[in-house]
């Protein structure tokens, strides 16, 4: 049995036993209260500062979080119209085009494709965490592709400029730049512009530079395809030629092509880019936008280029703008101190390229014929073409009086009674009768240039007088025949003047088939860089679309000009026959 | 003997000929086509009052048009991958030009034609027979009118001068080399017409012995 006091002791243990527990308890609690209190204040910073990240990396990694987390809610990736970055990571794969025959870019032998274009979009999917599918794209086509959905992504040389900007969404920092460059003999000395007035230079049709090269005084050969430059180069059928560096560099790999040519310099640089379809693309273009800002900055794409052996001089410049703590943000790609802009190609319109437009829709729409009038649409086209038509007709009528001032000049010494005369002359002509028209007329173009700077004046007056002396001493010789066979005839004459007078009647047939011959033969001056209408439309085809149209229209101006000038001829023939006829 | 006077008779020579040799091929292949457009044109132009009037429209109208202008309609029309029924129509540099000296050698042989056939209707047989002298005359004209092939690319003998030219820095030896060309062009022009005044001579002696008028 417990006894009262010991009863009172047990009690007194229970109580403090229990105010212990509770104490325990209390501090249990305050811990975890504190505990998750600091896990909250973590979370809290954490978050915070996600949020309050601008580095592109952060931003890269919140887009495809939502992009990842839309494609991962339920019919996430079958709901129609989808961005397509949530489509290829439903995908896991994305469709890419690249070129397949520009090499150091984008090649394929069998399954194997190579180039810096190439290791671009494998560094991307490794970034996306997907696999790709390649296909291959040319220049006509790639634009087109994006707009039909039948690729994802283009990374196939495109130059950026703003008439492309309408067409298809660019990915901005641009992942490349290439210029164009003047390749030729290492032996020939051209180091700037002032060398290559006069001179012809090869390049193909539709390149952006080909209206710069054109401003500058040479004349152009045209090539549908840049892989013909190299082998006219080689076999010297072009002197000189242009094309983008990245077009180059590969041809300079080929020890034998750098030993006999170099670049003389370079022009019109073009920032590539890579390119999405403008609709439907945004959360892509802005994570590859991302991307490559990324990739610039920590030297992926100078990485690949190095492997490629493709030149890397824009890229380490892009590299160090891109470390810069102002552009290396998430909104860097868009701030206009850090990206370079678009190529500003966009020719000015004409007043009436509208009406140029609509009839060209009427002309296909009403006959089925498709015409294209690149020389009515845009002012440096129009200008040109006015130019053209004008010099043409100067040259016309210049070498239709050179001829007739050289025949008769040279009719009469080759029918005069001086010996040394009549050889001189004689020699003369037969030099001029020997030598080919164009070879007369590049020495004509030698010989003022000794004299005189080049300029499209120097060219058309080289022309007229090369045209009038060819076609001249020609007629000049059918001059100086009638001479001799009206003196054979000893038909009486009032003295040496009537003699000629009577000679040149008689050789009027003569006389009027060189001077048609003199109109058919100027727009062979184009050869030595006078700017007559060949001339002018060939500078515009250049740049422009149309060559069917625009060289059917040159064949009929100058079926036409010549009709007129045999018209006139005949009524000068005509004349001069009447003539000889009166007494 | 100098290193560039050595460079010239053991390169540039050599070069200049194989050059002259595109020069005679398109002119050949030019004159070939012209005598089988204008023959007929010249049959027409002596037939009925219709086929005169469209041969005649047809000769004045390949009489009219520039060779140059010729040359570069066709060089950029016809695409380096065209065909026709499966076949590659695409016109070699060489073919760009001989065609377009087609119209002028068809127009020359139809214009001759006719007057060689108005003189074998008036029973001149021999004094239709200059019209071979003149085509050949003409051979020679188209030879020297290839040389526009230099402004296409074609590797013909203007081109291989100028080629040479673009080489040498001072212009006297630009000018020494321009007037080695025209030697060479001119001493292959000079005697094509005298061989045509040769034969043309011979004819007019022939006319002359058998009596018969040449108008």
């Amino acid at each position: 049995m417990l006894l009262p006091i010991c009863i009172l002791l047990k009690s007194a243990r229970q109580k403090i036993l229990s105010d212990l527990r509770f104490a325990r308890g209390l501090m249990r609690l305050r811990v975890l209260l504190a505990a998750l209190g600091l896990l909250a204040g973590l979370f809290t910073a954490i978050t915070s500062q996600a949020q309050q990240d601008t580095t592109p990396d952060a931003a890269l990694a919140r887009l495809l979080a939502e992009a990842r987390a839309a494609a991962a809610a339920p019919g996430g990736c079958s709901k129609p119209g989808i961005d397509r970055l949530v489509r290829i990571l439903c995908d896991k794969q994305m469709r890419v085009s690249v070129r397949e025959n520009y090499p150091l870019f984008g090649t394929r032998e069998g399954a194997t494709r190579k180039g810096y274009d190439v290791d671009v979009a494998q560094a991307i999917a490794r970034r996306l965490a997907i696999t790709i599918e390649f296909s291959r794209v040319t220049p006509a086509n790639r634009i087109a592709l994006l707009a039909e959905d039948r690729i994802d992504l283009t990374i196939a040389t495109m130059g950026h400029n703003t008439q492309r900007d309408g067409q298809a969404r660019f990915i901005r920092p641009h992942y490349y730049q290439s210029q164009t460059v003047l390749v030729g003999p290492r032996a020939l000395a051209v180091t700037d512009w002032r060398d290559i007035a006069g001179r012809t230079i090869c390049v193909t049709i539709g390149n952006g530079s080909n209206a710069q090269i054109v401003s500058h005084g040479a004349r152009l050969m045209l090539f549908d395809d840049s892989g013909a430059l190299p082998e006219r180069l080689r076999d010297e059928t072009c002197t000189l030629a242009a094309q983008d560096d990245s077009f180059f560099a590969f041809h300079f790999t080929d020890p034998a092509f750098a030993l006999r040519q170099s670049e003389k310099f370079g022009f019109s640089q073009v920032p590539w880019g890579m390119a999405v379809a403008r609709s439907g693309s945004d959360r892509l273009a802005a994570a590859l936008d991302l991307i490559s800002q990324i990739f610039h900055r920590d030297g992926v794409f100078l990485d690949i280029a190095r492997t490629n052996r493709i030149a890397t001089g824009f890229l380490e410049a892009q590299r160090d703008v891109w470390q810069r703590a102002a552009c290396n943000t998430a909104k860097g790609n868009a701030d206009a101190a850090c990206v370079l802009p678009a190529l500003d190609t966009a020719l000015q319109a004409t007043p009436f390229a509208a009406s140029v437009t609509a009839f060209e829709r009427w002309a296909e729409k009403h006959t089925g014929i498709s015409l294209a009038l690149p020389m009515f649409k845009t002012a440096p086209a129009w200008s040109l073409f006015k130019a053209g038509i004008v010099n043409s007709l100067i040259l016309i009528a210049g070498a239709l009086a050179a001829t007739l001032g050289f025949a008769l000049l040279l009719g009469a010494a080759l029918g005069s009674r001086h010996r040394l005369l009549r050889w001189t002359t004689r020699a003369l002509t037969v030099t001029m009768q020997s030598s080919p028209v164009v070879l007369t007329l590049v020495i004509g173009a030698a010989i003022a240039q000794t004299f005189f700077a080049y300029s499209s004046a120097v060219a058309l007056c080289a022309a007229i007088l090369a045209l009038g002396l060819t076609n001249g001493s020609n007629a000049a010789q059918a001059i100086a025949e009638a001479m001799q066979t009206l003196r054979a005839e000893r038909v009486p004459m009032p003295g040496n003047a009537g003699l000629f007078s009577a000679a040149v009647s008689r050789s009027a047939t003569q006389i009027v088939s060189f001077l048609i011959n003199a109109t058919k033969g100027t727009p062979i001056a184009s050869f030595i860089g006078a700017p007559e209408l060949l001339s002018a439309l060939t500078d515009i085809t250049a740049f422009a679309s149309g060559r069917a149209t625009t060289y059917s229209l040159l064949l009929i101006y100058y079926l036409v000009v010549v009709a007129i000038v045999v018209h006139l001829c005949g009524k000068l023939r005509a004349y001069l026959e009447q003539r000889q006829a009166t007494p | 003997m100098s290193l560039y006077a050595e460079h010239m008779v053991s390169v540039f020579l050599p070069h200049l000929f194989v050059g002259m040799v595109v020069n005679f091929k398109i002119a050949a292949i030019a004159l070939v086509i012209g005598l089988a457009l204008g023959a007929p044109l010249a049959r027409a132009r002596l037939g009925g009052r219709m086929a005169s009037a469209v041969a005649a429209a047809l000769i004045g109208l390949m009489r009219a048009a520039p060779t140059f202008v010729v040359m570069f309609f066709l060089f950029n029309i016809i695409a380096r991958d065209a065909t026709l029924f499966g076949y590659s129509i695409a016109l070699s540099g060489v073919m760009t030009v001989a065609l377009s000296l087609v119209p002028y050698a068809a127009a020359y042989v139809a214009d001759n034609g006719v007057e060689a056939l108005r003189h074998l209707r008036s029973g001149a047989p021999l004094a239709a027979l200059l019209f071979l002298p003149n085509v050949t005359r003409s051979y020679f004209v188209l030879v020297m009118s290839s040389s526009a092939g230099a402004a296409i690319g074609v590797g013909e003998g203007i081109a291989v001068i100028l080629r040479e030219a673009e080489r040498l820095p001072s212009p006297s030896d630009k000018f020494i080399l321009f007037a080695i060309g025209i030697a060479c062009f001119g001493i292959a022009l000079q005697a094509g017409f005298a061989l045509v005044n040769l034969v043309k001579r011979r004819l007019g002696h022939l006319v002359t012995r058998t009596g018969e008028s040449v108008s």
